[in-house]
């Protein structure tokens, strides 16, 4: 029962990387059953600029964790961290 | 709108079923929250289908339904107002796989709400979530016993719940008298912003009276500065550039600082946050900066940046005390799970189990068991097989606190309590 939102930060591995294609990347590898909605991006420092996917996950076992590993081993990502969850209302 | 209030996090925690949602539904829509012509509009198409007396129940209904055509998927969102702050309100989620996202992630509670049902009273995410709130360092509760208009709104059943709900209180070391316990149903609007006339034997707050009982937040500005590294760059023209969010003290150009464990040390030439720079940096902040005498080899995710003259503690051994929330069969010593610890993931065994204690009432039970299980609260003795770092919790809670994974599973919560240092 329930539906969890979670904002997962991705962190590119350079100022260079190109977060538009970034972002088509990371929405084609969503695993089933869990949905996007939307990438935003939100400046950093000194260049950086991390995305920020909102996802939509259920509230049972395994969590984020199929779309961290996912978002994980997209090119040009450095690293994956859930920033906010929260079950929708 | 008048001067800013001061601000606070609230979670609301509790059983899957024990009316989290209900509840966080009921404080948007009686403070306002939900916009009066959205709530006319469900009021009207609810009459007209006979269902007018449950007005609320269909405004969740149908905001539900708008959410499914994707219309409101923002947990921003979820802000209401009392006399003295404006709240953001996280509703968290019951499976204990989101556990590590709670004690790792960015949003941190002031303040949570525990919601039990006054039928089923304490079940076992009762525990897990009041496991949490404590190593989440929590320490502003209210207990509403929910559901009261399924037990007929009864103040025998809602001592019954208060007292076995104190015992669990107590043994995670937070001091029942000091709670607010309300009785409330979500449903129906009972002692949320108004005292119910179901509950005449009931004196105490109503949920937003609890509410403005709580105090506002401090900043860890005074504790010694501490900022998890989540990566490091290089940038051309720039240099060495970890980014992170502070956690604890401040950080201003011209100081130095240590990255440990690394070991390295230089000095902070400039800090950018949303890519302005910033004079000073505080805790909440997320931010990257740059370091003269560092290099990008030097540091990496899962050190901790701290002042040079108090730099971040690297542990060889230490003592905590956890909670086995699963585990399939027992955890003896010797065993070498992940350990998730700010931005780091250590492996760590486990030398010793060193004292079961009771979850009835928190003392020992039994000295050097020879295995913990699910449900188990224990004090261990932990080594990391590479260096990390991690402070006691009485000293710096951000840095103390820590999820344990294996097999893709969260197995358990805990706590720093002291460390042999490296």
């Amino acid at each position: 029962m329930g539906e969890v939102v979670a904002v997962i930060k991705i962190m590119p591995n350079g100022v260079d990387v190109d977060l538009e294609k970034l972002k088509e990347n990371l929405a084609a590898v969503v695993p089933a059953g869990i949905e996007l909605n939307g990438i935003a991006e939100e400046p950093i420092a000194f260049g950086l600029v991390a995305l920020m996917a909102t996802v939509v996950v259920g509230d049972v076992e395994g969590g984020t964790d199929s779309v961290e590993n996912a978002f994980a081993e997209v090119p040009d990502v450095e690293s994956v961290q859930v920033a906010e969850i929260g079950r929708l209302l | 709108m008048a001067a800013e209030k001061p601000h606070m996090n609230l979670a609301v925690i509790g059983h899957i079923d024990h009316g989290k949602s209900t509840l966080v539904g009921r404080l948007l829509y009686e403070t306002g929250t939900i916009p009066a012509h959205v709530i006319e509009k469900y009021k009207v198409e609810a009459e007209e289908k006979g269902k007018g007396s449950f007005a609320f129940a269909w405004v969740m209904d149908s905001l539900k339904e708008e959410r499914e055509r994707g219309i409101t998927i923002d947990i921003a969102h979820k802000r209401f107002d009392t006399d003295k702050y404006y709240y953001t309100i996280v509703d968290c989620p019951g499976h204990r796989d989101f556990v590590k996202n709670m004690i790792t992630g960015a949003s941190q509670a002031d303040a949570a709400i525990l919601t039990v049902d006054a039928k089923d009273g304490v079940m076992e995410q009762t525990k897990e979530h009041v496991f949490l709130a404590t190593t989440l360092g929590i320490n502003q509760l209210i207990i509403a016993v929910n559901k009261m208009d399924s037990v007929d709104y009864s103040e025998e059943r809602f001592n019954e719940v208060k007292e076995d709900v104190s015992t669990l209180l107590k043994m995670v070391g937070y001091k029942p008298d000091g709670i607010n316990f309300i009785p409330t149903s979500a449903l129906f609007g009972a002692n949320i912003s108004e005292s119910s006339k179901d509950t005449p034997w009931y004196k105490g707050p109503t949920i937003l009276e609890g509410l403005d009982q709580f105090t506002a937040p401090e900043k860890p500005t005074g504790l010694p500065l501490r900022i998890p590294v989540q990566d490091a760059y290089t940038i051309s023209g720039i240099g060495t550039v970890p980014v992170g969010r502070v956690e604890t003290g401040t950080m201003k150009p011209g100081d130095k600082v240590t990255f440990m464990p690394s070991g390295v040390s230089g000095e902070v030439k400039s800090i950018e946050m949303h890519h302005e720079e910033i004079p000073e940096a505080v805790p909440g902040d997320n931010i990257g900066f740059n370091v003269r005498g560092v290099g990008k080899k030097d540091v990496r995710r899962g050190d901790v940046t701290g002042p040079a003259s108090d730099p971040p503690t690297v542990a060889d051994e230490f003592t905590a005390q956890i909670v086995v929330l699963q585990h399939p069969s027992a955890i003896t010593a010797g065993y070498t799970p992940v350990f998730h610890c700010h931005t780091a993931q250590t492996a760590c065994t486990f030398l010793s189990i060193d004292k079961k204690l009771d979850p009835r009432t928190g003392q020992v039970s039994e000295e050097n068991p020879t295995f913990i299980k699910a449900g188990d609260a224990a004090i261990v003795t932990i080594k990391p097989t590479r260096p990390m770092v991690i402070e006691p919790y009485k000293d710096i809670p951000q840095l103390g606190r820590f999820a344990i994974r294996d097999m893709g599973t969260t197995i358990a919560t805990g706590m720093c309590i002291s460390v042999k240092k490296r």
